[in-house]
């Protein structure tokens, strides 16, 4: 079974952050990048179902060159090839339409990906183009059993504790939850061997996405800034013991 | 003349999801504002209760889709059939909860209609004929303000408790059927079976007082100083996603959109950032405490009590204060 395997490169720490001059995209300073959580589970579950089925691993990221990283890391874990795209939007159709794009130039039975990324929150890249090019889909994936070369079973969540089993033909595409395996950690000489394999990079150009699609439509982003709070958080201080007092009466008093 | 607005019906065995009764509040003030049509769509099968149960609440149509092939749908075949319904209608909003349901249709159905999603939204609001949605992103930390331009079409995902449900009323709306066709939707995926949520071991639902522990604790040997803490107030023991994820505590004890929602005297948030998955099982505790090293943190957002320092000082000492307490 060949799986693509779609990772983002996300930050774990962003500064001067502001909305772009046409509103279309936020800027910031992103540091720490680093491999989308849900989407390492993907590339997990990934690495779990080649073990017992065989088959290629193909890690896709689509981002600027700073997010080879991601690609490298997934190579280090144990996927067979690396492609990055080298587009940075943040748009939802954009990114899903130079996602389905990408796709129809690999070859897969199976794409897995996260249910959504910590820096846009959005959620729709992955069903987006499985939507686009007509693949059956599943949200929010916990277990995947592989029937068949032609069927899979996956459990997927439903909300509130409740679960639903659902049986789809490949190719198909899954969005994976935070959880489905355990994180294997990669020695750091891995890593760095990891680096020597080559990454295959598509442009915009070479995927034949015209650039009109690349052009977000519609809406425009008028600000970004900190939640406002539902109500003013009461704050205690001192030294612990004062604090755990404090706590301890409002927490009776409250009963 | 103006399009409509369109409120997905959520529901599952005949019973309608809260969310919907929330989303028809968005939904009014819209239709109220554009001077057009508020238009409840159901799709399923047997939905005879779950128009019952919607009727009266401030829409002018409801909308039936109605298929024995719909009643137990994946993903795939539902998106396809709300599609259709709504090339019906032809709306200017089609609002959808951003439940664990909404998140896999939203995208889906706005690719078949070719329309912008916005999802995972915790405010619409309408400012001079401009509509602007308020969605989180980086982990929560940060609220996107996005202005729709004019007369633009979307599939807008509303996370639950965005808004208060809307009231009932006499009025009753027109109640219609609208056919599909079913057969040309391609039947790649299929639900074999629903998985009810597991009954027995413990009910952190029911607790007077959760204590609640996050990613913030670090390591599993640190669980047993929450799990003090709940028993020395009385409480039990719960924890958020990321806690579960790695096996430090069974599935039962998560709080949020995919684990429990609870609604304690007293909600304890130890070490828990406050993602929204997390609020969304949470914040309609009557007290909630929280004590995150963060002070950023978007759990101090609906806290109504906070310790902005480290956990494992303050932990121990509120412990140590309960046992004494009871011992005295």
């Amino acid at each position: 079974m060949n799986i693509v395997v779609c990772c983002k490169s996300v930050p774990g720490l962003v500064t001067n952050l502001d909305v772009s001059t046409d509103g279309k995209s936020l800027q910031y300073q992103g540091q720490l990048l680093a491999i989308n959580e849900c989407d390492e589970y993907a590339l997990e579950e990934a690495l779990v179902l080649k073990k017992a089925h065989g088959g290629q691993i193909t890690a896709l990221s689509m981002g600027g060159i700073k997010s080879q990283d991601v690609l490298y890391y997934a190579l280090a874990k144990g996927a067979d090839k690396a492609v990055r795209v080298d587009c940075e939007s943040q748009d939802p159709q954009v990114a899903s339409k130079v996602l389905a794009a990408t796709l129809t130039q690999l070859e897969f039975d199976l794409v897995l990906t996260g249910t959504q990324a910590r820096d846009t929150l959005g959620g729709q890249v992955g069903i987006g183009a499985a939507s686009r090019l007509g693949l059956p889909f599943a949200y929010a994936v916990v277990a995947v059993d592989v029937q068949d070369g032609k069927t899979i079973t996956v459990r997927k969540e439903l909300g509130g504790g409740r679960h639903a089993d659902v049986e789809l033909s490949l190719p198909a595409l899954l969005c994976i939850q935070t959880g489905i395996q355990p994180l294997t950690f990669v020695p750091p000489a891995r890593r760095i061997r990891a680096r020597q394999q080559p990454v295959r990079s598509y442009s915009l150009a070479d995927l034949g996405v015209p650039d009109d699609d690349l052009v977000p439509q519609g809406y425009r982003i008028v600000a970004v800034k900190p939640p406002e709070r539902a109500h003013q958080v009461e704050l205690l201080q001192g030294n612990a013991q004062d604090i755990a007092a404090a706590l301890l009466t409002r927490i009776q008093e409250s009963l | 003349m103006a399009r409509d607005i369109v409120v997905l019906v959520e529901h599952a065995e005949g019973k309608v999801d809260s969310v919907t009764l929330q989303l028809l509040t968005a939904g009014r003030a819209l239709a109220t504002a554009f001077k057009t049509q508020l238009i409840a769509l159901a799709v399923g099968h047997r939905l005879e209760s779950v128009s019952a149960a919607i009727q009266g609440h401030g829409m002018d149509r409801i909308v039936i889709v109605d298929h024995p092939s719909l009643a137990l749908a994946a993903g795939e075949v539902q998106a396809q059939a709300i599609a259709q319904a709504a090339r019906r209608i032809d709306p200017r909003f089609l609002l959808i909860g951003y439940s664990l349901i909404g998140m896999e249709l939203t995208p889906a159905v706005a690719t078949l209609l070719g329309i912008n999603a916005l999802t995972n939204c915790v405010n619409l609001e309408i400012r001079d004929g401009a509509v602007t949605v308020t969605r989180p992103v980086f982990d929560s930390t940060q609220h996107a303000h996005v202005a729709l331009d004019e007369n633009e079409r979307a599939v807008i995902a509303l996370q639950k408790g965005s808004f208060a449900p809307i009231e009932s009323s006499s009025t009753q709306a027109v109640v219609e059927s609208v056919a599909i066709d079913i057969a040309n939707i391609p039947a790649r995926s299929k639900v074999l079976a629903i998985i009810e949520a597991p009954s027995g071991g413990v009910d952190i639902t029911k607790a007077e007082i959760v204590v609640s522990v996050g990613r913030g604790i670090g390591t599993a040997e640190k669980i047993p100083l929450i799990a003090e803490l709940a028993e020395a107030l009385g409480g039990v023991l719960a924890c958020s996603r990321p806690v579960v994820d790695v096996g430090w505590l069974p599935r039962e004890r998560q709080v949020g959109a995919s684990g429990r929602t609870v609604t304690p005297k007293i909600y304890i948030a130890c070490g828990i950032s406050g993602a929204i998955q997390h609020l969304i099982g949470m914040r309609e505790a009557h007290r909630i405490i929280a004590i995150n090293k963060d002070a950023d943190a978007p759990i101090f957002g609906v806290a109504h009590l906070g310790v902005v320092g480290d956990l494992f000082e303050i932990v121990p000492a509120l412990t140590k204060a309960a046992k004494e307490a009871k011992a005295g």
